[in-house]
């Protein structure tokens, strides 16, 4: 449970950063397409006896680079390409893993989660990569920030562009893989997409959305997690559905935001 | 096409024989051309002829597959260049307010920040505002603003008053010609000729399928026979005296 909560934690810090740059550049499907694209490194994994999530982050990383590459290029439809990689991936995935005889309890696992199975030393991995990633956050943020409004102006500016986008790419890349292990490949995009999705609604600066995308990330994690325990439910599907839970929150928030409710609309300027 | 010669005293910019490739098609091909230091100069030409190529060719947004652009400063100082696009689809999710943005792409405090607005006369009150719940021409002043805070030595403008209105477009204008005498140098994409035979020293015309030493079909000789030429030839003499002076780029 203590590992659970630290994994959990770790990864929504890490993925909640990413996504307040990849959902507002509408990538938000990436994170789908390169979750399902490393099932075929985790089923290489499995058939040559190494560390199935290392096949999978190699190959994430390599999916991260292309995708970088090609983003800049705007006859190429960036949401038609992770779609062959996600059908790419996972075709390779179910054909190698015929290869593979008996049954196949790990494949469950990286399709669905399973956080109880986390160790100390995926713990330290996830540090050392939270780590990493905050540093580079760190440095990269205001390019990252003027590239997401608008490239052209961060080559008029003198900022290095493509340094931001490859870290943005194959970094969002690696951590949905570091994220597998707790919320499985078919629900690991929840952590990159919601929280930033909903504090998009509720914040009114870029400031307050970048902090309350952490709240929420988080809060989703740790609240999902507690969930499971104490229903018995499997745990990633729980975090889920709490995020699902908060965006319908904050949409219908800002619903009634926007419009001018009965006690505003009784009181006239004269009064 | 003869190569040209010009000189850096002179000129800021110069482009010799530019060709450039766009979604495998040719925009320019062996264009030259220079903006003359310390002037406003207007680029002008139809739809489609190459505006917003040439200006992000010169600006290093796009490459050029042959010929050579030269930046030239006074005091070996590297130029600072200013940019302020035709429009700009800020994205709709990223929540950024007009303060966050001036931060970001200026680097400014809180006081700088409202000295820049109050120059292109952008309400304060917008301030706390995400860029997303403005209009288009608020939006136009914000670019420019954040563009006037970097003191820029050059400044392009792609079509700066598509969007404003017209008490709005005449302070802008006040406030390009005002920045043009603290001696910035300021190219401008333009379709207005009322506006470029008032103020142009100096006007790069682009056409599309023909020559311009062809004769009658140039658009920018037809508009401008309209209005006052003769100033900008006087102030503005072509390089090779062979398009009156003021239309020598032939994108053929």
């Amino acid at each position: 449970m203590q590992r659970a909560l630290i994994g959990a934690v770790l990864l929504a810090v890490i993925l909640g950063f990413f996504g307040v740059f990849m959902v507002p550049r509408k990538l938000s499907f990436m994170a789908d397409g390169i979750a399902h694209a490393s099932l075929f490194g985790i089923a290489v994994g499995l058939l040559v006896g190494g560390m199935p999530l290392l096949w999978a982050i190699g190959l994430a990383a390599i999916l991260g680079c292309f995708l970088a590459k090609i983003s800049d290029n705007e006859s190429i439809p960036m949401d038609a390409v992770i779609g062959i990689c996600l059908v790419g991936g996972m075709s390779g995935a179910l054909i190698t893993m015929t290869f593979i005889p008996g049954y196949k309890p790990e494949l469950f696992s990286y399709l669905f989660g399973s956080i109880l199975g986390i160790g100390w030393d995926d713990i330290y991995i996830l540090g050392v990569l939270t780590a990493i990633t905050l540093v580079m956050f760190k440095m990269q943020w205001r390019t990252l920030v003027i590239t997401t409004i608008h490239n052209d102006l961060s080559k008029v500016l003198g900022l290095k562009a493509n340094t931001a986008k490859y870290f943005l790419f194959i970094g969002t890349s690696i951590a949905l893989i570091g994220g597998v292990k707790l919320l499985g490949v078919i629900l690991i995009s929840a952590l990159l997409v919601i929280p930033y999705s909903s504090a998009s609604l509720i914040g009114k600066s870029l400031k307050s959305c970048v902090i309350l995308t952490q709240i929420i990330a988080i809060t989703g994690t740790i609240a999902g997690i507690f969930i499971s325990y104490i229903f018995d439910f499997p745990t990633g599907p729980a975090i889920g559905l709490f995020l699902v839970t908060i965006y319908i929150l904050a949409a219908t928030y800002a619903k009634i935001r926007a419009q001018p409710i009965w006690w505003k609309s009784q009181h006239t300027p004269l009064d | 096409m003869t190569s040209k010669v010009f000189s850096s005293q002179a000129n800021i910019i110069e482009c010799e024989e530019i060709t450039v490739i766009r979604d495998n098609k040719e925009i320019l091909c062996a264009a030259s051309c220079c903006v003359p230091r310390n002037s406003l100069t207007f680029l002008v030409g139809e739809n489609g002829t190459g505006k917003t190529t040439l200006v992000q060719t010169m600006l290093g947004i796009l490459p050029q597959r042959e010929g050579k652009i030269s930046v030239h400063s006074l005091n070996r100082e590297k130029v600072n260049i200013g940019y302020v696009p035709q429009s700009i689809e800020f994205p709709k999710q990223l929540q950024l307010t007009v303060a966050e943005y001036l931060r970001y792409v200026s680097n400014l405090d809180t006081e700088d920040i409202q000295n820049s607005l109050g120059i292109v006369d952008f309400p304060l009150s917008h301030l706390p505002k995400t860029i997303n719940q403005l209009s288009g021409g608020q939006r136009q002043k914000l670019l420019l603003a954040a563009e006037l805070s970097r003191k820029p030595d050059i400044l392009f403008l792609d079509e700066p008053l598509s969007n404003v209105d017209d008490t709005g477009e005449k302070h802008i204008l006040d406030v390009i010609l005002e920045i043009k005498n603290k001696g910035v140098t300021i190219i401008l994409i333009t379709h207005d000729w009322q506006m470029v035979s008032t103020y142009a020293d100096h006007v790069i015309c682009l056409n599309k399928n023909f020559l311009c030493e062809q004769g009658t079909s140039c658009i920018c000789k037809n508009s401008l026979s309209k209005v006052n030429i003769k100033q900008i030839q006087k102030i503005t003499p072509d390089p090779l005296n062979t398009h009156d002076g003021y239309c020598y780029i032939e994108n053929v």
